[in-house]
């Protein structure tokens, strides 16, 4: 079976560092960006098959990001997976109309959770 | 400056309005989420060796951020009913306590600050403590709302040498022009970044103002400062 392509936008590069392992563990290619502009070059270089995305970032915020893989073909079907302290603000309903696939709260979550969350999605 | 395109406020005028306590339970989200994934990473037993000292000392890192929020705003919350010595203090020195106290949670970063100043023999009137903990704040939040380039400290004399001016210099995003009015206002919802509560402003705000010192940023096309100017010691002037 083809290797699935994740990317990670994070700008906690701690936490960054422990998700990029955690699926890497589970044979998923990864690769990384620090905020939404990094990402989008990230993404311009190779669309993932998908992209686990922080909230609250320095520059743009995650929704920017979301209004721009929107706006394109290719991009627009990507699978989101929103990972972010302030899940419990975010009306996951409106949410998905942006690509959002699923949410999950840094806060509660076990680190484990982000590969399942990828397997589902996909 | 540096070349740089540069919008600066002052951040003066009537006491602004106490942030919620939900600003204050946002803030300290972050650590305390990161302080728990890295615990359940340890948990894993999956660490071993030169990894699970790493870790570790994310967690100790972390927590003493976290650690120093709420000093802070602890602090922060009791300044109406306390009094703040003022002391002639040299800022240089004070500055370079700052610079070595972050040294090790920049470093565990990949990231570097250090001090740079142009003024000598300078000679500042403040409380030593309320100073220390507004730096402190200003290199907390370079560290981890700006890009990847160095964190500088600067001091320079301002005004005729009536004001000292300590800066904290990030590179990286520059503030929108919606958020540098932001930081004049008095409101509720100071941001000092898009993506911060505004909590960090608002305390620093409420300590300057207890040394009847004023904060304020300037805006680079590659970054920010954020600035508390002081008032110099007469004593400067025996020196």
């Amino acid at each position: 079976m083809a290797v699935k392509h994740v990317l990670i936008i994070e700008d906690d590069q701690w936490f960054l560092a422990l998700v990029k392992k955690t699926l890497e563990r589970e044979k998923f290619a990864v690769a990384t960006a620090s905020n939404t502009i990094e990402g989008m070059a990230a993404i311009n270089k190779r669309v993932p098959d998908v992209i686990v995305l922080d909230f609250f970032m320095p520059g743009p915020n995650a929704l920017v990001l979301l209004h721009e893989l929107q706006s394109y073909g290719d991009t627009a079907k990507v699978p989101i997976i929103l990972c972010t302290n302030n899940a419990s603000d975010i009306p996951s309903e409106s949410i998905r109309s942006y690509g959002v696939a699923s949410i999950l709260d840094k806060t509660t979550m076990h680190p484990d959770d982000i590969a399942a969350a990828v397997r589902r999605v996909l | 400056m540096e070349g740089s395109r540069q919008q600066t406020n002052r951040l003066e005028g009537a006491v602004p309005t106490a942030p919620s306590f939900v600003a204050a339970a946002h803030e300290l989200k972050s650590p305390l989420a990161l302080v728990r994934q890295l615990a359940l990473h340890l948990e894993s037993g999956e660490v071993k060796g030169k990894e699970l000292q790493e870790v570790a000392h994310r967690i100790t890192l972390t927590s003493e951020r976290a650690l120093r929020l709420t000093t802070d705003i602890t602090k922060s919350s009791r300044l109406e009913d306390s009094l703040f010595s003022l002391e002639p203090l040299n800022p240089i020195v004070l500055c370079q306590e700052v610079v070595d106290e972050m040294k090790p949670l920049y470093a565990a970063h990949g990231r570097t600050i250090v001090l740079t100043s142009r003024a000598r023999s300078l000679l500042a009137l403040a409380n030593r403590d309320l100073l220390r903990r507004i730096l402190l704040n200003f290199a907390d939040n370079a560290l981890h709302y700006s890009g990847e380039g160095p964190v500088t400290i600067t001091a320079s004399l301002r005004d005729g040498g009536s004001c000292i001016r300590l800066g904290v210099r990030d590179y990286g995003p520059a503030l929108p022009s919606t958020m540098r009015k932001n930081v004049g206002q008095k409101s509720a919802h100071v941001h000092s970044r898009p993506e911060s509560s505004g909590l960090g402003v608002y305390i620093a705000r409420q300590f300057a103002d207890a040394m009847h010192a004023t904060i304020g940023t300037t805006s680079h096309r590659d970054g920010a400062t954020f600035y508390v100017d002081i008032g110099t010691s007469s004593q400067l002037r025996l020196l």
